[in-house]
């Protein structure tokens, strides 16, 4: 694999941001980041970014839940077969609200595990070219160049409307 | 009129954070002494025996089952500002939603000690959940209140993580701009959030699917909530309306606390341009829209009674109105569904000092609803031999000061440590700085009054 240079933009405007990805990608540069203070779906289309598989982690979570629940009802029941209030020795609809409920909590549990999980989260650093800026009121592309074109990258950056342009060692 | 940008937007909501006013302690000083005070009365209950509470038979649910139900009732607005009003895209819950969210967390949190309080010996309170033991016993799953205990539990899990992911972005705003052993300690909470485009991607998900699931969540946990009564065959209680009616109820007295709280924290934290007056309004409507459910809910529950054919029915009700707990009653009927008629007016809506009366009001009004479902049914039951006066004594007094101390202390804390306001959302709800400025109109909010 060949030794890749970072390049760090840091735009101040949106419209000069999604210019850049857009002619970064036409030129065929690889944009590993962007970075914004909050969600952008005009950033998302930009980086033709697929819907996120948190969701696959919650329908995995929700349909254990619902299994666990109900399963837990009926294994505690059979191991007592004390009629109550002439009901069924297993419950079917009490184990609904307990189902319900272990549904929630296991899918809410499974999701925050599915973030974390593909956001690679939790860190105790942060990447070194990662500017204080991002989480307020800057945006931020980095790019990946070969070493040879890190003056190239720098100067379309530039060109695009960054106001500051790093170059970052790899 | 004022143009708000990411920029000062952060800077509104983090200049509070550090420097809170001499007040603030004083409140802080406050909510501890009522924390110790509910702190002593409950370890002297402990060490002395339940019965120094009040209750006696048949009134076994006092004070600690309407504080519970209360602090549950409570928790629910927060979860309808953050979830439910995020699905429906309702744009003035932006600035609320994260003081709502953390008005639900510790409510929740605050309910869930009653039932440790209620059970005397809380050493056993294990007991309730299901574990595997040598004598294989289990919890009854047909009982109203082993759903609770799940129900309340998950509710406290997913409010928590909900709130929490909701914080994370902001956390990293917080460490951005702190230095030294704060931006050490906001670094860690933040968990190395950076605002890549994937992690935007996957969190947005995420959120969304919080709010979805936290949506019939809520509903879930006020009606199971209610069906502790409702499953019961006591007069006033078994009833099919008492999870609609629970639930209306519980988001009125919520929308009502989240006026008490934020008509304050806007004044102290100076959030007048973000905590706008439409915001206020936006809740004053949806209180008239609560208190006509619960009024409707009111008035049901007497047609009910009456139409019901049962004796037992008709007799609590005629006697909640006329009996010994008619102050109570009639405190519930006119703060709850009366009063808040008053926002009707929009001079009324309007005017802060008669929004946080009306607030107050209402909250007293749902605290006396509790009283009158809980005692006037359990006091008045089919047998007049063992009709019976119930009134709390001081040990319950305390034990509740403590409670309301102990919600009150933890959003102090929070208003201090934490950003009340989410900024994410908030620059989120803006208009994306752009070279071509379009957003001349759209990112100016009105000055409130």
């Amino acid at each position: 694999m060949t030794r890749q240079n970072s390049i760090l933009g840091v735009f101040s405007y949106l419209d000069d941001l999604l210019k850049a990805i857009e002619q970064a990608r036409e030129r065929g540069m690889h944009v590993e980041t962007v970075y914004s203070p909050c969600p952008n779906h005009e950033i998302q289309e930009a980086m033709s970014m697929k819907p996120s598989s948190v969701r696959f982690f919650t329908l995995t979570g929700g349909v254990l839940g619902i299994l666990f629940g109900v399963g837990l009802v009926i294994y505690t029941s059979l191991q007592w077969k004390l009629i109550v209030s002439g009901k069924p020795i297993v419950p079917l609809v009490p184990a609904v609200v307990v189902g319900f409920e272990f549904c929630i909590l296991f899918s809410v549990l499974f999701t925050v595990a599915g973030l974390l999980f593909k956001s690679r989260l939790p860190r105790l650093g942060i990447p070194a070219h990662y500017r204080e800026g991002f989480s307020q009121d800057e945006f931020g592309l980095l790019l990946l160049c070969p070493p040879e074109d890190r003056g190239t990258v720098s100067e379309f950056l530039k060109a695009a409307g960054a106001k500051e342009v790093h170059e970052l060692p790899s | 009129m004022e143009k708000l940008t990411y920029r000062s937007i952060d800077e509104d909501v983090l200049r509070n954070m550090f420097s809170p006013s001499r007040t603030y302690y004083y409140l802080l000083a406050l909510c501890f002494a009522g924390i110790l005070l509910g702190a002593f009365c409950w370890g002297y209950m402990i060490a002395t025996g339940i019965g120094v509470a009040g209750m006696k038979h048949p009134v076994f649910w006092g004070t600690f089952l309407i504080n519970f139900v209360f602090w549950v009732g409570i928790a629910h607005s927060g979860t309808l500002i953050s979830a439910i009003l995020y699905l429906f895209r309702a744009p003035w819950r932006t600035a609320i939603a994260r003081s709502a969210e953390a008005m639900t967390v510790f409510a929740v949190a605050t309910a869930g000690l009653f039932p440790f309080i209620h059970l005397g010996r809380v050493w056993i309170v294990y007991w309730i959940l299901p574990y595997p033991n040598e004598r294989n016993l289990w919890p009854n799953f047909q009982s109203p209140l082993v759903f609770d205990v799940i129900a309340i539990s998950t509710y406290l899990t997913v409010s928590a993580m909900f709130w929490y992911t909701g914080l994370v972005p902001d956390l990293a705003v917080v460490r951005d701009k702190a230095r030294g052993i704060k931006k050490k300690i906001y670094g860690v909470l933040s968990l190395g959030w950076t605002g890549s485009h994937r992690r935007w991607n996957h969190y947005g998900k995420a959120y969304l699917l919080f709010a979805a699931l936290a949506t019939p969540l809520v509903i879930s946990v006020h009606s199971v909530v209610s069906w502790d009564f409702a499953l019961s065959i006591v007069p006033g209680w078994h009833s099919t309306i008492f999870a609609p009616y629970f639930v209306a109820g519980a988001i009125h007295s919520g929308l009502a606390m989240v006026l008490t709280l934020l008509i304050p924290l806007r004044k102290i934290f100076r959030f007048e341009h973000l905590i706008t007056m439409n915001i206020l309004e936006n809740i004053a409507k949806t209180i008239i829209f609560t208190g006509l459910i619960v009024g409707y809910a009111y008035a049901t529950e007497y047609f009910m009674a009456y139409y019901s054919g049962n004796v037992f029915e008709r007799d609590t009700m005629i006697w909640r109105a006329i009996g010994n707990y008619s102050t109570a009653f009639w405190i519930m009927v006119v703060c709850n569904t009366l009063v808040p008629l008053l926002l009707f007016f929009k001079r009324v809506r309007t005017n802060l000092k008669r929004l946080f009366a009306i607030s107050l009001l209402i909250n007293v009004g749902m605290w006396y609803e509790r009283f009158v479902i809980i005692i006037s049914s359990a006091a008045h039951q089919f047998d007049p031999y063992s009709w019976t006066h119930y009134s709390p004594t001081w040990v319950e007094y305390g034990i509740m000061i403590g409670s309301f101390s102990l919600f009150g202390f933890l959003f102090l804390l929070f208003a201090k440590f934490l950003p009340t306001i989410s900024m994410t959302e908030m620059k989120e709800s803006l208009e994306p700085p752009r070279r071509n400025d379009r957003s001349q109109s759209s990112n100016t909010r009105e000055e409130s009054p």
